[in-house]
Parts: structure tokens; C-alpha cells; sequence
């Protein structure tokens, strides 16, 4: 069983719950174990950066050396936190005297940042740790009669100097994985494209004309669902759907999935057990 | 090796360019020729099309000037990505193509289309007119010629790359917000103001800002990353837009804008509870009355499959929360001393 520091997003905290609820449930069947990390904080949200730099770094050498000091890499669930965390490591890892600020305040916690604990995304983990064989090999539902529209959102892509796993324009992971569960992903523009999620309560419109236009998209190339390994464009694409299609006067509505519930649905737990039915759109 | 790698070793071979045309003198809409021509390896999208212009189609419409990655006006979407065509190499397009053989170009996006992959470059002139992005001198006139600014290495160091800006659009044509809303400041236009607003010689910081902050402005960008990402120059633009903010929020405070608001809730919850209090957010960031107008109705439904956020009282402290505090009120008094070491910055 190979462990992981596990990093509690704020969302799935509390709106995408379901999130890390399915993890829970099949996390064992893949050989993987999610540890939490209970003393994690909000990562800043791709805002705490620049409201306050230097607070932004010592929240998230926190965040990280909480996982070093278990000897265990981060793994996280939400694109953002993922980023995040993720550009604060790499400030810390090229600056020598911001890493020596932070740690001499983490020492009244007993924490030093050293960057030895890689901060990884649960998708990285499946493909890389787990591996794309052994997840075929596990599968019991195969996913085989959806045509699957992969939504990647950005903060897993963009910047590619601070996450560098995919094409951040033409990227591949997520319809591998999805490939291993039996699924078929359509190509279409938006898999690389923004949600809007980071404007929605400062530029409405603007976020509900993006997200509009991602999930009509999808609905055009007929596809019968969209997943996102991003539990903040879940919420745009699944909460925000009806206010963003209604304003596009566009008719229907297209289920959008966790990409922790599709590997539950492959693995042959129920929609019950993974909590899709939380959903907006059922 | 397969089939399509050992074409990708060939020094010659046929390659379709599936080029969009539109003229509005005679076409009611747009549409894509093909145009299928022998090139040697080594050839950039840009001589590819002069080779079509030249012995195919003369009416096909570009725009194209230094061949150098310099002056930036051949920009124009290829295989769905905005870049120079006169730095991109037939041969690596090829590679990333999604249909065999064909390489698609396109105008730019977010700008209005003259014809075929011509665009208008005249919204983004007057944006940059509007954002007043020029140095706008301190020295008084009557010194003009006889005075000289000192810029020291580290100032010069924080505008140094966004000076390398050569004005193409691509970041202007792949921007998210912009695609949702034409009258957005747009990413060119935020990298040129950053780089005025750091430069000491400059005298309307103020009146800069004032106007980044305002609708349409700095706060509406959704952090996509794409512009950064096009960037024919390799230009870190989201520093840019982060700095902006950063000043913005130093110099105005957090209380003008929702932008700001919005961005200063984090630093509150994190100080309090270590976690975000996400059912206060939209109240915080723009006020009960939006708040009822905008997202009631979607808070009902919300209710009904049990994924409201927790009201504050019960959002968990994260463990361990008073030795954080503690922690982060120490940064606290870093960042104060920081402040007093430096005046004005």
C-alpha cells in the first residue's frame, strides 16, 4: 500500500464533498492510501499570492513540510490548490533566504521546509504511481458506452513552468485514464479551456459566458458527460449550468463527473455510494 | 517506427495548410481553402505561406513583415494556438496536427477579422491609449535634454522582461475573459501597464491604477494562464497582473473594489480559522443585496442536495490552529518591517 499526505481542499470541505468521499472508497482497491492532512490550510486560492507574498509562502511551506516531515509527497484533488501550492514550492525551492524566513517560523511548530516532498495532483498519482495497466486490469464497469468529454480546467495545465506534466494546449492524462476505464473522450476545443470559476463573484457575466460556451461545446460534439479532475469547475459547470445555459438560451443540460467518481463508477461502486446524486444536474 | 514517424523524418513532403478565408466584399461567411504544396524540411509556416501567395493563390491575405520574431505582425492561429508564423517551423506543426498532413490557420481571435488572417489591431491600440501607457515624465519640461534619470539595476530588473512585449496579440487572442467580453483591459494592455506603474520616472501611477482597477479592469481576469502560456516572448504576463493587484491592494486598500475584497477574505480566513469560510464569500465580496439578486436562487437547490458550505460557526478550525496564528501574525511583523525598510513600495 503505498501512502500519500493527502491535502483537504476548502471545497471539497464543503460543497464537493463527494470528492473525497470516493476517494475514500476505492482508494484501497488501487493500492494507494490517502493519509489527510488535518493540520493543512487554505493554500490561498490563487489569491493569498498577491494580497500578502511572503504570507502565501509561509502557509504553503507549512502546507508542504507537514507532508515532509511524515516523509510522504502532497497529493492534492483541486487544480487550484494544486497550482498553488504548487508555484509557492517553486518559490521557495529558488530562493534560499525566503526558505530560511519561513523556517525559522515554522520551527516554534517543529517544521522545517526542505522540498523534499513533491506536491502531486491525484491524476499524476493514478497514472504514474498506479499505472494505467493495473487500472484496466481492476476495472469492473467499464465506463464503455460514454462518449466522455474531458474537461482538464487550467490550474493543472497553466502555468506549464510550475506544473509541467501535460501539453499545457494539447494535453493527454485525463483521456488516458479515462481510455483505461473503458471510457471514449471526444477531442473538442474546450478540453484545455477555462471554467470561469476565479470571476464568478467578481465578473458574473464573464464567467457564465465561459462556462456557457465550454458546456455547449461539449453538448454539440454529443457527448454524454463531462469529467473534471478540478472540484472548482465542477462547481461552474455543474452548480452554475442552468444559469449559464439559460443565459445563453441554449436547452438541455449535460451531467458533469468528479474524476474520483468515474474511477469509483469503473471500479463498481453505485452513484449512491460515490454521492453523485449531490449534484445539480443528475 | 510507425508509418507517421518515418513521414516526420522525410526532408520533403506534400503538407496541406487548411487556411481561412474570408473576404467581405463578396463573401457572405467565412471559409477554409486547402492548399496542398511540396516543402523541404527547415521551412516556417510563414514562407509556406508566401510560397502559396506567390504560386497558387495571390489573393490570400497576411500579414507578415520582419521574418524575425521581432516585429510580431504575422501572428495568427495555427493548429489552434496563436503564434508567429515566422518562428513556427512547418515540420513541429506537423507534429501536433490534429488530422494527418493538415495544418490549420486562422486569424487571430478577440479582434475584429478584415480578411482572410488579417485582423483590426485598432481596439488595442486605443486600450493602450486609454490605460495611458507610456512614461508620462516627472522631470519638469524646461529640464527635457539637460537632466538625466538614474534607473537602477533592480528597478530596471522589474520591468526588464515585460519591456521584451513586441505587441503580436497572441495573448490578446487566446485570453479567456476577453473571448467572454470585448471591453476587458486585456493581457497586452495589463503587461504594458505593470511596466509603466513600476518605473520611477513615471508620474501617473495613480491615475493608472485608478483606472486598472475599474470595471473591465485587472480584478476580471480569471487566472487561465493562457496568455502566459502563448507568449511569443516568453513573458511571465500573470506576474504582471499579480503585481498590479498587489499594488492595487497596497496603495487602495481592500475595500474599493470587489476584486479586492473578494482577494483579502482569504488572507481574513486564513488568519482566523486557516480555512476558507466559503459561505460569507459572495456577501463579503459584493454585498447582501447582489448576493439575494444573483445566487438565491441557486442556493435553494443547493439546500436540496445538502451542498451548501457550512455556515461560519461550523467551519472547522484547521488543527493545530493557535500555533498558526501565531506563526502567521509573526509574518505579520515581517511584512511591517518589511514595509518600513522600504518606503513607498
Amino acid at each position: 500500500m503505498k501512502r500519500y499526505a493527502y491535502y483537504q481542499s476548502c471545497i471539497n470541505e464543503s460543497m464537493t464533498r463527494e470528492v473525497d468521499r470516493s476517494i475514500e472508497l476505492w482508494q484501497h482497491d488501487l493500492g494507494i492510501e490517502m493519509v489527510k492532512l488535518h493540520e493543512s490550510t487554505c493554500c490561498g486560492g490563487s489569491n493569498l499570492d498577491y494580497v500578502s507574498p511572503k504570507h502565501f509562502a509561509l502557509v504553503n511551506a507549512r502546507n508542504i513540510a507537514a507532508a515532509e516531515k511524515m516523509g510522504l509527497d502532497l497529493v492534492v484533488s483541486c487544480n487550484t490548490c494544486l497550482m498553488t501550492i504548487r508555484s509557492a514550492k517553486k518559490k521557495l525551492d529558488e530562493s534560499e533566504e525566503l526558505r530560511s524566513e519561513v523556517n525559522e517560523i515554522l520551527k516554534s511548530e517543529g517544521l522545517e521546509y526542505r522540498g523534499t516532498s513533491d506536491v502531486r495532483h491525484l491524476l499524476w498519482v493514478l497514472i504514474d504511481d498506479v499505472g494505467l495497466d493495473v487500472i484496466s486490469q481492476k476495472v469492473k464497469a467499464p465506463l464503455a458506452r460514454l462518449r466522455i468529454a474531458p474537461f482538464y480546467g487550467c490550474h493543472i495545465l497553466r502555468p506549464s513552468s510550475v506544473l509541467g506534466k501535460d501539453n499545457p494546449m494539447e494535453p493527454t492524462s485525463l483521456d488516458l485514464l479515462l481510455g483505461a476505464l473503458g471510457g471514449k473522450t471526444i477531442p473538442y476545443d474546450h478540453k484545455n479551456r477555462c471554467c470561469g470559476f476565479h470571476t464568478l463573484l467578481v465578473a458574473e457575466e464573464e464567467s457564465l459566458n465561459v462556462a456557457a460556451e465550454a458546456l455547449q461545446e461539449a453538448m454539440d460534439e454529443k457527448a454524454d458527460c463531462i469529467v473534471t479532475p478540478c472540484p472548482l469547475c465542477h462547481t461552474v459547470l455543474d452548480g452554475y449550468q442552468a444559469k449559464a445555459l439559460k443565459r445563453s438560451g441554449r436547452r438541455g443540460s449535460i451531467p458533469v463527473y468528479h474524476l474520483s467518481e468515474v474511477v469509483g463508477l469503473a471500479l463498481g461502486y453505485t452513484d449512491r455510494q460515490l454521492g453523485i446524486r449531490r449534484h445539480i444536474v443528475t | 517506427m510507425s508509418d507517421s514517424t518515418i513521414q516526420h523524418h522525410e526532408d520533403s513532403r506534400d503538407v496541406t495548410f487548411r487556411v481561412h478565408r474570408f473576404n467581405p466584399q463578396v463573401d457572405s461567411k467565412p471559409y477554409f481553402d486547402d492548399y496542398t504544396i511540396r516543402l523541404e524540411k527547415g521551412i516556417t509556416v510563414l514562407r509556406a505561406l508566401n510560397y502559396i501567395k506567390e504560386h497558387v493563390d495571390a489573393s490570400l491575405t497576411f500579414r507578415a513583415f520582419c521574418q524575425a520574431g521581432i516585429c510580431g505582425s504575422c501572428a495568427m492561429r495555427i493548429n489552434n494556438m496563436s503564434k508567429l508564423a515566422c518562428t513556427t517551423q512547418v515540420w513541429d506543426e506537423l507534429e501536433k496536427s490534429r488530422e494527418p498532413d493538415i495544418i490549420k490557420v486562422e486569424p487571430l481571435r478577440n479582434l475584429p477579422l478584415i480578411k482572410d488572417l488579417v485582423v483590426e489591431m485598432d481596439p488595442l491600440v486605443d486600450k493602450m491609449k486609454s490605460y495611458s501607457n507610456w512614461v508620462d515624465s516627472k522631470m519638469s519640461e524646461e529640464n527635457w535634454g539637460k537632466k538625466e534619470f538614474l534607473v537602477s539595476e533592480a528597478e530596471f530588473l522589474k520591468y526588464d522582461k515585460a519591456t521584451d512585449c513586441i505587441l503580436c496579440a497572441s495573448c490578446v487572442s487566446e485570453c479567456t475573459i476577453l473571448r467572454a467580453n470585448r471591453e476587458y483591459v486585456s493581457p497586452a494592455v495589463l503587461l504594458k501597464s505593470y511596466r509603466m506603474n513600476v518605473d520611477s520616472r513615471d508620474s501617473i501611477h495613480e491615475q493608472r491604477l485608478a483606472g486598472l482597477v475599474k470595471d473591465h479592469g485587472v480584478w476580471d481576469c480569471t487566472h487561465c494562464y493562457r496568455c502566459q502560456e502563448s507568449c511569443v516572448k516568453h513573458i511571465p504576463i500573470m506576474d504582471a497582473i499579480h503585481g498590479i493587484r498587489e499594488d492595487a491592494i497596497a496603495e487602495r486598500g481592500t475595500k474599493d473594489t470587489s476584486g479586492a475584497r473578494h482577494a483579502e477574505a482569504f488572507m481574513e480566513d486564513i488568519e482566523k480559522k486557516g480555512k476558507l469560510v466559503e459561505a460569507t464569500l459572495p456577501i463579503r465580496t459584493n454585498g447582501v443585496v447582489w448576493t439575494m439578486k444573483n445566487l438565491l436562487p441557486m442556493a435553494f437547490k443547493m439546500v436540496l442536495k445538502r451542498r451548501t458550505p457550512p455556515p461560519p460557526p461550523l467551519v472547522k478550525s484547521t488543527k493545530d490552529i493557535e500555533k498558526f496564528r501565531a506563526e502567521f501574525k509573526e509574518m505579520t511583523g515581517h511584512v511591517a518591517k518589511d514595509h518600513a525598510k522600504k518606503p513607498g513600495e
